[in-house]
């Protein structure tokens, strides 16, 4: 599963991207997955902050690791992550204040999203610095990549849309004359797609996994 | 893996420290002078990006009432109202807007620009007694930002912003005439926390053009859905001022007001009059809606004299245009 070599520092990106990805294989950070992935911009905001909030506090976990007593390990960890978390929060509310307010709560939720404090303890605070920034870089986008791809589905079949803008042709749609052509799928916008989403994504891993 | 090795070959080396590293007295010292770090990074952050958030939350405050005042639409496109059906979209053109049928999203300073020049501060009193900010020696920006939580409409004075038409400037000696419309700045509770937005009255006093909730903490996907455009959508058209059950309404008497219902207007009310001044509920969020509907009923109660001169004059708009 893993194809982590300690010579080539850039695996530790690669193995998270699909071998070690933190939703399919680890199956950490769903909550999230489910809640932001209704519009594509939504998705990939919650995957770039995620990235950011990963790979620094992981940086800075493995930074101090040498130094931190045990006791107080895991405190010292989301101490970490909530200072980048709310770095985050507050520079979307200064210049991104209309995606500031669609997602609302699930920026602040980063910090408990389990899969920031699983690379810092599985991970950051066992390996150097850099490794464990391309680590939770790599977790990060990952997760961002999972994300995009459910957003892009909900988003098309929900609204007929991609990032805002109309690729279903507006024609195709039922009419009051055509009732019987294409409608938008309103499961889709729902979070309850996303779990299914998910669950076709984890399947169709697993199955490429075996071969 | 080599990494590991090296890893507890430094451990063993460093026994001494490791012993140390787990004191009491180092942990504290650890902890406090973590915190003190983190505490500095974030004051510091929040200094320096406290002036951006304060234009950003002006700007969308500013976009919200020109979403309710149907002068902007949702994705960010300018909007004029030429008297036939709904409002078009338009492009800034040498100051003017031109209707155009595709998307133009405004830039900000075009935004701010129109705001100035379609949206004019005014102060209403207890009798309905119109005055603009010069006249009544009030500093605009310090009322604006003093009353905003405890609501204008509990002010002696109170706040309303005259939509005025693409055509006029804002000289008119008579504060009353020439409006497009009406935007009454709003108050209340949700189920968590204050919620602030516009409802927007056009020229008659009794017809909703649009409205916005700006600022608020709901539930997300449940009470938040009062932010959100197929909400909204639900009340252009409706009436402020209820309806008795031949369909005429007494301005003096009538109860004012939207009222939030739980589940389906045509459910609760049917084909009653009463369902024009009335908005599907959302699922989950009845608490919410209770909240809207209070905060309609006490704002708007306070602008029953004020709402009555609009009316008053209107109807003399109209006579005089007719005969």
């Amino acid at each position: 599963m893993t194809h982590i070599k300690a010579e080539q520092p850039l695996s530790y990106l690669t193995n998270q991207l699909w071998g070690g990805n933190q939703i399919l294989v680890a199956i950490l950070g769903i909550c999230s997955a489910l809640g932001v992935t209704n519009r594509l911009s939504v998705a990939v905001t919650m995957g770039l902050a995620v990235s950011f909030v990963t790979a620094f506090s992981s940086f800075f976990v493995s930074l101090l690791r040498n130094i931190t007593p045990d006791s107080v390990r895991m405190i010292t960890q989301l101490t970490i992550i909530s200072v980048f978390v709310i770095i985050i929060d507050q520079f979307l509310q200064a210049y991104f204040y209309s995606i500031s307010k669609v997602m609302s709560v699930f920026v602040g939720l980063i910090i408990t999203n389990c899969l920031v404090m699983g690379r810092a303890e599985g991970m950051a605070k066992n390996v150097p610095p850099i490794p464990a920034f391309l680590d939770g870089l790599g977790a990060g986008l990952g997760y961002a990549g999972v994300l995009f791809v459910i957003g892009a589905i909900r988003e098309l079949f929900g609204f007929g849309q991609l990032f805002g803008y109309q690729i279903v042709p507006l024609h195709w749609y039922a009419s009051l004359e055509f009732p019987d052509a294409y409608e938008n799928l309103s499961i889709m916008v729902s979070p309850s797609a996303a779990f299914f989403l998910l669950g076709g994504m984890i399947g169709i891993y697993n199955w490429i996994d075996r071969k | 893996m080599p990494q590991e090795y090296t890893e507890k070959g430094e451990r063993s080396v460093s026994e001494q420290q490791l012993s140390d590293k787990n004191s009491n007295s180092y942990t504290l010292v650890f902890i406090t002078v973590l915190s003190i770090i983190a505490a500095i990074i974030l004051s510091l952050l929040a200094s320096v990006l406290e002036a951006p958030k304060v234009v950003a939350k002006d700007l969308d405050r500013s976009r919200q009432m020109m979403i309710a005042a149907n002068i902007l639409d949702r994705e960010g496109s300018f909007l004029i109202d030429d008297g036939k059906g709904k409002p078009k979209k338009a492009r800034l053109e040498n100051g003017k807007l031109v209707a155009k049928s595709v998307d133009n999203i405004a830039t900000q300073e075009q935004l701010l620009g129109i705001y100035k020049d379609r949206l004019q501060p005014l102060l209403v009193d207890s009798a309905g007694k119109l005055t603009t900010f010069e006249a009544a020696h009030i500093n605009e920006q310090e009322y604006v930002s003093a009353h905003r939580k405890m609501g204008y409409y509990k002010q002696p004075l109170k706040l309303i912003y005259k939509i005025l038409p693409q055509e006029k400037n804002n000289s008119d000696k008579e504060l009353y005439a020439n409006a497009a419309g009406w935007v009454i700045p709003m108050n209340g509770f949700g189920l968590w926390d204050a919620i602030y937005g516009y409802l927007a009255i056009a020229s008659d006093g009794i017809t909703v053009l649009g409205m916005t909730w700006y600022d608020h903490k709901e539930t997300p996907g449940l009470g938040a859905n009062i932010a959100d455009a197929y909400w909204q959508e639900f009340f252009p058209g409706k009436k402020i001022f209820q309806q008795d059950a031949s369909g005429n309404i007494d301005l003096n008497t009538a109860p004012l007001g939207i009222t939030v219902v739980r589940g389906k207007v045509s459910e609760v009310y049917g084909s009653s009059s009463k369902a024009n001044s009335a908005i599907d509920g959302m699922a989950g969020a009845t608490l919410t809606g209770n909240g809207v509907t209070d905060a309609y009923t006490d704002v708007l109660k306070a602008y029953r004299p004020f709402l009555k001169h609009v009316n008053a004059s209107y109807s003399t708009n109209k006579k005089e245009a007719t005969s």
